[in-house]
């Protein structure tokens, strides 16, 4: 079983709250997202695992087995072309479980005029695979779902 | 195999919002449906992460191929999420 903690601390919510049918309807994977504090912060690894993709707005971490998790920070944050983000780490870097990847600002994507919740994505998953968290606020390294 | 080998169109190229849909239509497909970028291995189209793993952006050229009943039309379809 693989546990996968919170990229980021905020309220933990159901993925069909977040604003985009592709991850609202689990056609990504599934998950769990989180809104998160609206204050500048860093996101971080979920799993640990090899970095496999890291943009400025989103990340994928594969861990030894093979299990990708993303984590896309805001909605249609591509659109921003890295304006407010910092990668901390690169891609193919082999890193722990916790460790920063992406500074960012979530008031400064809402003051753009977009989402800033966090889906946290199972890929290629069965839904039944994932038991999420049932606390309803999460802290940045706190379990968000394990993955059988 | 039937294969198509088209240049991205859309956006953002095959990320978040085109790979689900690419990978959504490809894994209603019985036979076998791939993905390579440029002159690159194929992946699995039915993959979310292979796909995502491709990093296919605006403008590179993506040859998809597909087998089985079927396969001239799902490469339409693929090609056309590809390009929207």
């Amino acid at each position: 079983m693989l546990l996968v903690l919170a990229p980021v601390t905020g309220a933990a919510v159901d993925l069909s709250e977040v604003p985009d049918p592709v991850f609202a309807q689990s056609m990504v994977g599934p998950g769990v997202a989180i809104r998160p504090l609206g204050e500048a912060q860093e996101a971080v690894a979920p799993v640990h695992g090899t970095v496999v993709k890291l943009h400025a707005h989103a990340f994928v971490v594969v861990d030894p087995e093979g299990r990708g998790v993303l984590v896309h920070l805001g909605i249609d944050t591509v659109k921003l072309g890295g304006d407010g983000f910092a990668k901390l780490a690169a891609e193919g870097e082999h890193v722990a479980a916790g460790t920063p990847l992406v500074r960012w600002d979530p008031a400064r994507v809402e003051a753009k005029g977009l989402s800033s919740i966090v889906p946290v994505v199972a890929l290629d998953a069965d839904g039944a695979a994932i038991s999420p968290t049932t606390a309803a606020e999460v802290a940045q390294g706190d379990r968000l779902f394990d993955w059988a | 195999m039937p294969e198509r080998r088209i240049t991205v169109e859309s956006e953002v190229g095959l990320h978040a919002r085109p790979a689900a849909l690419f990978v959504e239509a490809a894994s209603k497909a019985e036979g076998n449906v791939t993905v390579a970028k440029g002159g690159g291995a194929p992946v699995s189209a039915k993959s979310i992460l292979a796909v995502m793993g491709l990093d296919v952006r605006n403008g590179d050229e993506i040859v998809i191929s597909a087998d089985g009943d079927g396969a001239e039309e799902l490469l339409d379809t693929l090609a056309g999420i590809a390009n929207a």
